[in-house]
């Protein structure tokens, strides 16, 4: 006789629900990937499998990738580890104001980075790719950073100080923060291979080379001129080995991150001005925030004002002209995308709630589970998304739905729920176990002890991870590409509007979705009256 | 209301430590502490009464409801026990009033109001703990523990986290409104003032088994064991072996007790004083480790094998002094029951 009162039954119909949730656009279009490059029109076959190991322009590819990673991700250290490390500990000029900038770079779809390069210079190929895409996810690197260094009581780098000196002290400094940044650099290596959009973007527009997840895709498009089955399944089968090769990256960031607790801070890290380099040392988070925030807002608002058509001198007149056409051609679509976004961000914390609870004092291993998403391209898992609910079968059983809003905001809730679930497990993690064990003693229904003791205190980072997950929802480009109504969304038109000389109306509509981006995560400190908080 | 709690048989296996089997029975309105040294179970226990533990076998009453047993698990919120943690565990974005309210939904506002008042904490009704001192945090959560009306009231280190000026008045709020309730109350501590100054019965815990149960009165001024003397009292345990009819320690040859088992030579302070001349009987050489001075004289530390004995003495003498002591009154024997004995 087990009496437990109404204490579970809260928590136990939204984990399930968002368990099925992923079961069904995350793990089932996976599974369906892998087995369909083993089940043949005549049964068992490895058929295709045995062809990757002789493809020498997959592994041409596969080298082009890591290459890539490898030389983005050591900008991204450089950019982000830097400016964390001038601006919080010490002390360029600004540091202020340019500290909470430091997190901006991840707002601008790095396709706009990319439009702003292509308009600036003609520079393509492996190096301004490396650069874009370092820059781009820089931040990742960056905020993981101003974590760690935050998270070091100020006495103990004063002690290495004394006993070591200046230079030793920085390089203890270093070690203590290693796990943080190791973590944000393999995170940012992840997204720079998994990328599409960009190096498709700067590879069409100058020499070719391609990375592997570039490979994917074109091989995805041109299938229909295979005919074996070998021919038909390559793309998955290139695609499923190099999911799991991101996976074990995923799993070796997840772990570090966990392995750097948060200390429990008595005295903040001090700041070491550094005296009259820091004027040089400004250039660093300048030229960071240049190229990867200023560049691709001056170059929009260039565009807008008629630099694509070759207008000399640029006008007002045209400006106005632009933001005339964009509000009959793309304003429309740019509503689409506000509605899909936050249509997304509110499921993605339904979602995340449950599982992040789940995973932070239960269930370790589910932390892994949600986020398989983030080691998958996104255009694997849109291919994934239409092979799995194309199928006829499914078409008649869900009716419409396929082609709904609705299977957008799934297909993009998918993709984005490990970014919530994660952030607020670590929220989670962070609250006493003894405050919720008072809660049960309390004699209320399960349901308000849910919501006043275990939501209630996670507002703010519900908030942060929702914020989130709306400005990447309004910034992605793959999954638009491949699910059919989110190719009405603005980002995918403004691609396509730019590959055909419309650059003055989706200037003002990209300037539009820059704003939002940035304006939406400003709210609650500009209506609060709040100081930004550096790097939050 | 207060209820009677009765915890028989109870054993439970946690990662190589086994808590129990225990057998004990707090009487409706007594104030019984839990003490013993760290890694005991006395935490444990209380979780296991306060139901965030299930338990391997035995079972637990709460007045006349079974809450636990094998294959029985009642709810905590439906044991009628309210709970104060070691460091407050408040819920940090509730104000002080807030707290009351919630944790008391019949409470109402006036009447959680009064209650602040009465705690003190009146002007801090509508402030969050996280700008409230450790005492005043510690206060509200035992003002949440009580709003209810527990019959039961558990008591994890309440002091711990309360600076020592402090402690007399939440010891003295907490004495007054469980006294004014008659509510049953168990305390769990490793520190023996605040075990004295809270309860009226003391239960000796260690590495999970049961060492001694009684009255606080009876544990320190007779205790049974070696052990009991040793962390309730402070005092020096000597070796003690066997000789035939006899004992011998460091201080002589003693008659043995007619209970069989291993003993120890507990000295207790104010058992020894330094010998006046060399020919005392039952004397012994310890080593001065220091000798600090207070309103009366001397308060000496000196070592004797593995132990420290303390005693008063008239004046001050150099560190490492070999100092004679003897014994002021009878051998005090006890058996000893080591921790590994008592696995």
């Amino acid at each position: 006789m087990i009496r437990s009162g109404h204490r579970l039954c809260w928590s136990r119909w939204p984990l399930w629900l968002a368990l099925a949730f992923l079961f069904a656009f995350v793990l089932a279009p996976l599974a369906l990937l892998a087995v369909g490059t083993v089940q043949g029109p005549d049964g068992f076959t490895l058929d295709a499998w045995r062809e990757l190991a002789h493809d020498e322009n997959a592994l041409q590819q596969l080298r082009a990738s890591l290459a890539l990673g490898l030389a983005a991700t050591t900008i991204s250290l450089l950019c982000g580890g830097g400016h964390a490390w001038l601006t919080l500990h010490r002390g360029v000029p600004g540091a202020v104001w340019l500290a909470p900038l430091g997190v901006a770079p991840l707002a601008v779809p790095p396709i706009f980075i990319a439009m702003g390069l292509a308009d600036v210079s003609d520079t393509t190929g492996f190096w301004p790719c490396a650069w874009l895409l370092g820059v781009a996810h820089a931040p990742f690197v960056a905020v993981l950073a101003a974590r760690g260094l935050r998270a070091i009581d100020g006495r103990a780098f004063e002690s290495a100080l004394l006993l070591r000196g200046g230079a030793r002290a920085e390089l203890w400094l270093l070690r203590a923060i290693l796990p943080e940044l190791l973590a944000g650099c393999l995170l940012a290596f992840l997204f720079t291979v998994a990328d599409h959009g960009v190096p498709e973007f700067l590879t069409v527009k100058g020499k070719t080379w391609h990375t592997y997840a570039e490979g994917i895709f074109s091989r995805w498009t041109r299938r229909a001129v295979g005919t074996t089955f070998a021919e038909l399944q390559s793309p998955l089968v290139a695609a499923l080995p190099y999911v799991a090769g991101l996976g074990c990256l995923l799993y070796a960031a997840l772990r570090l991150r966990a392995a750097a607790p948060d200390r429990g801070v008595l005295r903040p890290l001090p700041v070491r001005p550094l005296g009259k380099l820091r004027w040089p040392a400004l250039l660093l988070p300048l030229g960071y925030l240049g190229f990867g925030l200023a560049l691709p807002v001056v170059v929009l608002a260039r565009w807008v004002l008629g630099s694509a058509q070759k207008l000399e001198p640029m006008s007002l007149q045209f400006a106005q002209q632009s933001y005339q056409k964009a509000v009959s051609e793309g304003v429309p679509d740019l509503l689409h995308s506000i509605v899909l976004a936050a249509g997304v961000a509110v499921l993605v914390l339904l979602l995340a709630l449950p599982l992040a609870r789940a995973s932070a004092r239960r269930w370790p291993w589910l932390e892994l589970l949600v986020a398989i998403p983030l080691a998958l391209p996104a255009i694997l898992l849109g291919i994934g998304l239409v092979r799995t609910y194309s199928d006829h079968f499914l078409l008649r059983w869900c009716g419409d739905f396929y082609d709904t809003w609705g299977f957008a905001a799934c297909g993009y809730a998918a993709r984005f729920v490990p970014f919530a679930a994660l952030t607020l497990a670590a929220h989670v993690r962070r609250l006493p176990i003894a405050a919720e064990e008072a809660g049960a003693l309390v004699p209320r229904s399960a349901t308000v002890r849910a919501l006043r003791l275990h939501v209630r205190p996670l507002a703010a980072s519900s908030w942060a991870a929702g914020v989130l997950v709306f400005v990447l929802a309004l910034r992605e480009l793959d999954l638009a590409v491949l699910l059919p109504a989110a190719n009405a969304t603005a980002v995918r038109r403004l691609a396509n509007a730019v590959h055909f000389q419309h650059e003055d109306w989706s200037g003002v509509i990209a300037l539009m979705i820059l704003s939002i981006a940035v304006l939406v995560p400003l709210l609650p400190a500009i209506l609060a009256g709040r100081k930004l908080s550096s790097l939050d | 209301m207060s209820l009677q709690v009765r915890i028989q048989a109870l054993h439970l296996r946690r990662a190589g430590f086994t808590l129990g089997p225990l057998d004990i029975e707090v009487a409706a309105s007594t104030r019984l502490a839990i003490v013993g040294p760290s890694g005991s179970g006395k935490t444990t226990l209380l979780r296991c009464v306060a139901g965030f533990e299930r338990v391997d076998g035995g079972s637990i009453r709460i007045g006349e409801q079974l809450v636990a047993a094998d294959r029985v698990h009642l709810d905590p919120a439906l044991r009628g026990v309210g709970m104060v943690f070691q460091d407050g565990a408040l819920w940090t974005h509730m104000t002080a009033l807030q707290h009351l309210t919630f944790a008391a939904p019949g409470l109402g506002k006036a009447a959680a109001l009064a209650l602040l008042e009465r705690a003190g904490l009146g002007a801090q009704a509508h402030k969050k703990p996280p700008r409230m001192s450790g005492g005043e945090a510690q206060r509200l959560g035992l003002l949440r523990a009580l709003a209810p009306g527990p019959g039961v009231l558990l008591l994890d280190e309440p002091l711990r986290s309360v600076d020592v000026h402090q402690r007399d008045s939440l010891v003295t709020l907490l004495r007054e409104l469980t006294g004014e309730r008659r509510t049953t109350t168990i305390l769990v501590t490793h520190d023996r003032d605040e075990a004295l100054a809270l309860a009226d019965e003391l239960v000796v815990l260690c590495a999970g088994k049961l060492v001694e149960h009684g009255t606080a009165a009876a544990l320190v001024q007779r205790p049974r064991t070696a052990f009991t003397a040793a962390f309730l009292l402070g005092a020096a345990c000597l070796p003690a072996r066997r000789d035939g009819a006899a004992v011998v320690t460091p201080f002589g040859s003693f008659p043995a007790p007619a209970e069989p088992g291993d003993l120890r030579h507990v000295l207790l302070p104010g058992d020894v004083a330094v010998a006046a001349d060399s020919t005392a009987n039952a004397t012994t050489t310890a080593r001065l480790i220091a000798a600090t001075p207070d309103a009366t004289g001397f308060h000496l530390r000196l070592a004797l094998g593995d132990q420290v004995v303390h005693c008063r003495h008239d004046r001050a003498l150099p560190a490492d002094t070999m100092v004679r002591l003897v014994l002021n009154g009878p051998a005090r024997l006890l058996p000893w029951q080591a921790p590994a004995a008592l696995t």
